[in-house]
């Protein structure tokens, strides 16, 4: 193959260059606020060297914070990862009307975010709404469930709202790594009479696994940064008990206007990422290199 | 195939309750924007509307400026869409076939863009626009877009191209082709389902996004349909047959353009490119 390096350089070059302008350079701006004390947007500081992660690190807000965090992106990645498999497998079937339902499962996930928190604040709404009449009817429960009430239930009712609007496209991302498994494959299996548990267990999850951790990869960094559905829905409330990190970054930028804390915790955060990204990766390369 | 009755009753449920899952919200958001407000907060839900009005659409339309917004959403995120294939395109090529130093390495760095919450560049980057004069335009909203979109467009632009069978590639090359005619008539025509499905991720991601779009955005003017419609919810708090409304009409939009394009959404991520 020929090198021509001015020709990658043509190619490559403008997407990196405005990756770098748009959010590298950002990410290290954040890191040198994190280094001051600045208060407000624009105001400026004085250099104070690492004091901010000294005082972060001994601040009980930003351990209960990455505790929920830790907590978010697990359920998460347990429920949406769940829900996409058992999706992808059924789509993954012939039947009549498949390919419309291939297309419109999409649909929760190209709704803006600002609606799907209307829909289910009116769903799950005490006054109104449509699941605590539903549930009254069923006898499920006598009297409106608050689900917004208690941190660990507005948490819980999150998990689900944040998991029903990704599961979707992670659901399609396996059906694709599905469709790649050769046909022949099952074929084969069949006609050595092999059931249709058996195909799964020796055929599908097999072939299925390096997609599916690639998207827990995915997903896992994804839901850690989800803001916009939290932030909107219950600010962080009730009593800090959805307050995770970055909702406690904006509350500390936008709320308290102590930028440089907020940064010290965005840097906090993003090693945080980055490491999991890293090792990820890694044993994900190393995991391809034995096949 | 052949399914056993049994197979084929559990798929069915299976499928019932993903339809209701899906479903059931939007129906009930739709049928619930043409009900009357009595209906609306009845003590026993209606799974069809008794009623039928067009009050809360009047209402709606004639309190606040959709078409704007509606406008303001469509405008950033086509640009963004676009914007995003024309980075993304030569730079997955590139990933994928050209030679050069550093290529892996640059890749995963491309990708660890996913790996730091995006409300940290918020904060700088309000104060870099402030400085370019980019606060309160479409612009703004534009670069950010893509800035986000395009690390994903390029990881699956970079797997389309290499479910491209090599022959084909090499034929065009050994006929002589220069890499950039190489992509533009062979690779680019050949993976067009793919590109498709990168460009509706592009339009989405950009169609959904409100952080950013609700910082930059100052003037009423120029407000996207998220930053428009939370502007609506936090005004008419329990006027639930207006925010049901006004649910619809945002989400009539996408469902259109999904009616046209969506299965080109699914055909490009599944297949990627033309076997």
């Amino acid at each position: 193959m020929a090198r021509n390096p001015i020709l990658a350089l043509a190619f490559v070059a403008p997407a990196l260059l405005f990756l770098a302008a748009i959010l590298a350079w950002p990410l290290v701006s954040a890191f040198l606020l994190s280094l001051q004390n600045v208060r407000g947007v624009g105001t400026s500081g004085t250099w104070v060297g690492f004091e901010n992660y000294r005082f972060i690190l001994t601040s009980g807000a930003f351990w209960d914070s990455a505790g929920l965090s830790l907590v978010w992106v697990l359920a998460n990645a347990a429920l949406q990862t769940l829900l996409a498999l058992a999706a992808a497998l059924i789509l993954h079937q012939k039947f009549p009307g498949v390919r419309i339902a291939r297309t419109w499962i999409i649909l929760t996930w190209i709704v803006p975010t600002v609606v799907v928190v209307m829909i289910w604040r009116w769903l799950f709404s005490t006054s109104g709404g449509m699941i605590n009449p539903l549930m009254m009817q069923a006898g499920i429960t006598d009297r409106p469930v608050g689900f917004f009430a208690t941190p660990e239930s507005a948490f819980a009712t999150l998990v689900f709202i944040n998991s029903w609007r990704w599961f979707p496209f992670i659901a399609l991302m396996m059906l694709a790594g599905l469709t790649r498994i050769p046909s022949e494959l099952y074929e084969a299996a069949r006609i050595d009479g092999a059931g249709p548990v058996r195909r799964f267990t020796r055929i599908t999850w097999p072939l299925l696994a390096p997609t599916l951790t690639v998207l827990l990869i995915i997903g896992t960094l994804l839901s850690f940064n989800v803001f916009d559905i939290i932030w909107l829905m219950t600010q962080g409330g009730p009593a800090g008990g959805t307050r995770t990190l970055p909702v406690l970054i904006y509350e500390t930028a936008f709320r308290s206007y102590r930028m440089s804390e907020a940064a010290t915790i965005a840097v906090l955060s993003t090693l945080l990422l980055m490491t999991f990204a890293i090792v990820a990766t890694r044993s994900l390369a190393r995991s391809g290199d034995e096949r | 195939m052949k399914r056993t009755l049994g197979w084929n009753l559990a798929l069915a449920a299976g499928l019932g309750f993903f339809v209701a899952l899906v479903g059931l919200p939007f129906w009930w958001v739709v049928s619930g924007s043409f009900k009357l407000p009595r209906e609306i907060i009845a003590r026993v839900p209606t799974m069809f509307p008794q009623s039928f009005t067009w009050q809360h659409y009047d209402k709606l339309l004639s309190s606040s400026d959709y078409g704007t917004y509606l406008v303001n959403s469509l405008f950033v995120s086509g640009l963004s869409a676009v914007l995003t294939l024309l980075l993304a395109i030569p730079a997955g090529y590139a990933f994928f076939r050209l030679e050069f130093r550093g290529r892996e390495t640059w890749y995963r760095v491309i990708l660890l863009a996913y790996a730091f919450p995006s409300i940290v560049v918020l904060i700088p980057l309000f104060t870099m626009f402030a400085k370019a004069g980019l606060v309160d335009t479409r612009l703004a909203l534009i670069i950010v877009n893509v800035a986000f979109a395009l690390p994903f467009a390029i990881w699956m632009l970079r797997s389309f191209f290499g479910s491209i069978p090599r022959e084909i590639e090499e034929a065009a090359r050994l006929d002589g082709g220069p890499p950039l005619t190489v992509l533009r008539r062979i690779m680019i025509p050949l993976t067009a389902p793919g590109i498709a499905a990168v460009a509706i991720f592009a339009f989405v991601t950009s169609w959904t996004e409100y952080v950013f779009a609700s910082v930059m955005i100052l003037s009423d003017a120029k407000r996207t349909i998220p930053v428009g419609f939370s502007g609506i919810i936090g005004q008419y708090q329990v006027d639930w047959g207006l925010l049901l409304a006004g649910a619809s009409l945002a989400i009539l939009p996408v469902v259109i353009v999904f009616a046209l394009i969506g299965r080109w959404f699914v055909t490009g991520l599944t297949e990627g490119a033309v076997k």
